[in-house]
């Protein structure tokens, strides 16, 4: 059953998009005229998809594909991050998250020099903030430091 | 022509595109020595920073960007035996084996001057054939259009590294994102979930980082602790005329390959370095020395990979369908910029057009100066240790997925594309043939729904139309002409 659980899971997706896609208003026959329903082309796609997942399932199971190894703890670490940033933007500020973030991947992927680890992490995000706020004019979302910054 | 021809040479004349040239070149060749960036992501993480640019100047930095990370990566193929991209996959066959008997200095003076020689040869192909190609495509309706899309499509079967039928869910799946958010006929939301911020669908700069830069990061995070060992690299040598006499008729050949492979929709770099590969060694005499550092493999892989770049062009800006992720994101980058890709670039911005083939041809003639004289010092930049360069990945990649809407729900989008970009990876799932259906999903619907309009919805007369049924037939003969042939073979074998 191993090889079919991709293809199983991708199915799912295809059955939950359908079923969205049905539940999608009808426009009237005024406006749409002699073409398609905005429900019709995704679920035409996910038809097409199931037909495809079909093969590949049909495939799998003919030649099932060698086993994946879990991933090493380098790239959950590098994942965790990512909720990590979304909680620290929300909360405290961007440029914050940007530097946890990077100082947590440097050192989690091997850097032992801390002091190199920290000072690219708050160089690089620095220099990037300088150069988007000062030169191409795009303003960051508000936080503890860019509150500061923006007064 | 006169008018073309002036354009191009209009690059010469702008000191300040020059120098983005120039500076573009030495961090295209940068990002390519990086094992694991390669030109579409440094395309993704640098898009962002050509907002503010004038659009011509922007394309030119990505084109520029494109056909130098595109050469650079044999530098590191010749010296440490891993390409900087996968396009210079097929140089490690012969590159590294040359740099192991001491020759490192001559690989790497064929495969500059054999990636010169395809860039260039690719340009003046692309200067051709764009524009007469774009006179065919004026005729384009929405029937035509719609086919082409279709076939567009069907090309992705071979896109990337998973098999085609996987890289076939792939594109639907990418054609489907393309369908969140407002549907433009009737203004009915489609699978946003209350999001307001998807009204005008997910922008495309987004979703690319994140398929392409962040979903690298994590496939990289498994190689973190990885040290790489340099060969000793005295000084790049040209070629000597012995040299020249063995790679003229390959690089000639794996020119005219590439910039062919190029052209097709959907199929890039990386399958022309493969394909001039093979052919170099097909028609070569010595044919024993391949695998063990031959200069005509190298000049096979190293001409029909940059030839691909030019060749890649040509969809892209003519019919608006990009033949890679590298050229999906300069498609991105003209739309951003406000230049519609299509026929018309060619009768509205002409100038821009040929500007924008002039950077790239300057862009070759840098990166032969570079790849001549500084390559041992980029080789060197591909020591940088993992740890310390793909953390500043993710630096810009979140400021480069803010910047183009500030919006924060974009840099989530990017983090989102990223963790699914490697899982879909992991399960051998390529993502470029997602970016592709994202990009083409749009004219499929739209270019389907006014062709269902013209023809009061018999959708078969799609078929009458000459023009979209060869289209048609060549995506159906694209998905299944090798089976066909496979099962006329086995009958004749049989009777």
């Amino acid at each position: 059953m191993r090889p079919l659980i991709i293809p199983g899971i991708l199915a799912a997706f295809s059955v939950v998009i359908i079923y969205l896609a049905m539940q999608l208003k009808l426009s009237p026959p005024m406006i749409v005229g002699h073409s398609m329903q905005p429900r019709s082309f995704p679920i035409f796609l996910m038809v097409i998809n199931l037909i495809l997942l079909g093969i590949l399932a049909w495939e799998c199971w003919r030649a099932p594909p060698p086993a994946i190894e879990l991933e090493g703890i380098t790239t959950w670490i590098s994942i965790a991050t990512f909720a990590a940033f979304y909680f620290l933007t929300t909360y405290a500020d961007f440029f914050i998250a940007i530097a946890v973030v990077m100082f947590v991947l440097s050192t989690s992927w091997g850097e032992r020099r801390l002091h190199v680890a920290a000072l690219i992490s708050v160089t690089v995000p620095l220099t990037l903030f300088l150069l988007f706020d000062e030169v191409l004019k795009i303003r960051f979302p508000r936080g503890l430091i860019t509150n500061w910054y923006y007064g | 022509m006169l008018e073309a021809v002036s354009a191009m040479a209009s690059v010469m004349g702008d000191p300040y595109l020059l120098g983005l040239i120039t500076v573009t070149t030495i961090l295209g060749i940068i990002i390519g020595v990086l094992p694991g960036l390669g030109a579409t992501t440094g395309a993704a993480l640098l898009l962002p920073f050509t907002l503010t640019m004038d659009p011509v100047h922007a394309i030119a930095v990505l084109a520029t960007l494109y056909v130098s990370a595109t050469f650079a990566g044999s530098i590191t193929a010749i010296l440490i035996n891993t390409p900087g991209t996968s396009a210079a996959a097929a140089t490690t066959f012969d590159g590294f084996p040359l740099a192991q008997r001491g020759e490192a200095g001559r690989a790497l003076g064929v495969a500059v001057v054999a990636s010169t020689i395809g860039g260039i040869f690719s340009i003046l192909v692309l200067c051709l054939a764009a524009p007469m190609l774009a006179k065919v495509a004026y005729e384009f309706r929405p029937p035509e259009y719609f086919a082409l899309t279709i076939f567009g499509l069907s090309m992705l079967a071979s896109v990337g590294a998973g098999g085609a039928v996987k890289n076939l869910i792939g594109g639907i799946f990418g054609v489907w994102l393309a369908t969140i958010g407002a549907e433009r006929v009737t203004s009915i939301e489609r699978f946003m979930f209350g999001n307001y911020e998807l009204y005008e669908g997910l922008s495309f700069v987004p979703v690319m980082i994140g398929l392409f830069a962040i979903s690298e990061l994590l496939v990289q995070s498994k190689n973190a602790h990885r040290v790489a060992d340099l060969v000793t690299l005295k000084a790049v040598k040209l070629p000597t005329r012995e040299d020249y006499r063995r790679i003229w008729k390959t690089i000639a050949r794996s020119s005219g390959i590439g910039t062919f492979i190029g052209i097709l929709p959907a199929e890039g770099a990386t399958v022309a370095s493969m394909i001039g590969y093979s052919e170099a060694r097909r028609w070569s005499k010595n044919r024993e020395e391949f695998g063990k550092g031959s200069v005509e493999g190298i000049a096979g892989a190293e001409a029909a990979n940059n030839a691909a770049t030019g060749g890649a062009m040509v969809p892209t800006m003519v019919l608006g369908i990009p033949g890679s992720g590298t050229t999906a994101i300069i498609l991105v980058g003209l739309m951003v910029h406000g230049l519609r890709p299509g026929p018309y670039l060619f009768t509205e911005q002409v100038e821009s057009v040929y500007q924008i083939f002039g950077s790239m041809l300057v862009a070759n003639i840098i990166f032969l100066g570079m790849g001549l004289y500084a390559a041992k010092l980029f080789a060197r930049i591909s020591l940088i240790p993992t740890a310390i360069l793909w953390p500043i990945v993710f630096a810009l990649s979140v400021i480069g997925a803010y910047a183009l809407s500030a919006s924060l729900l974009d840099v989530w989008i990017a983090l989102i594309f990223g963790v699914v970009g490697f899982f879909a990876r992991r399960h051998g799932f390529s993502v470029a043939p997602i970016a592709v259906g994202l990009i083409l999903g749009h004219m499929v619907e739209v270019n389907l729904q006014n062709s269902l309009k013209m023809f009061d919805g018999a959708w078969w007369m799609i078929l009458t139309q000459p023009l979209a049924l060869l289209f048609l037939v060549l995506a159906f003969l694209g998905l299944f002409g090798s089976q066909i042939v496979k099962l006329i073979t086995r009958g004749g074998r049989a009777s």
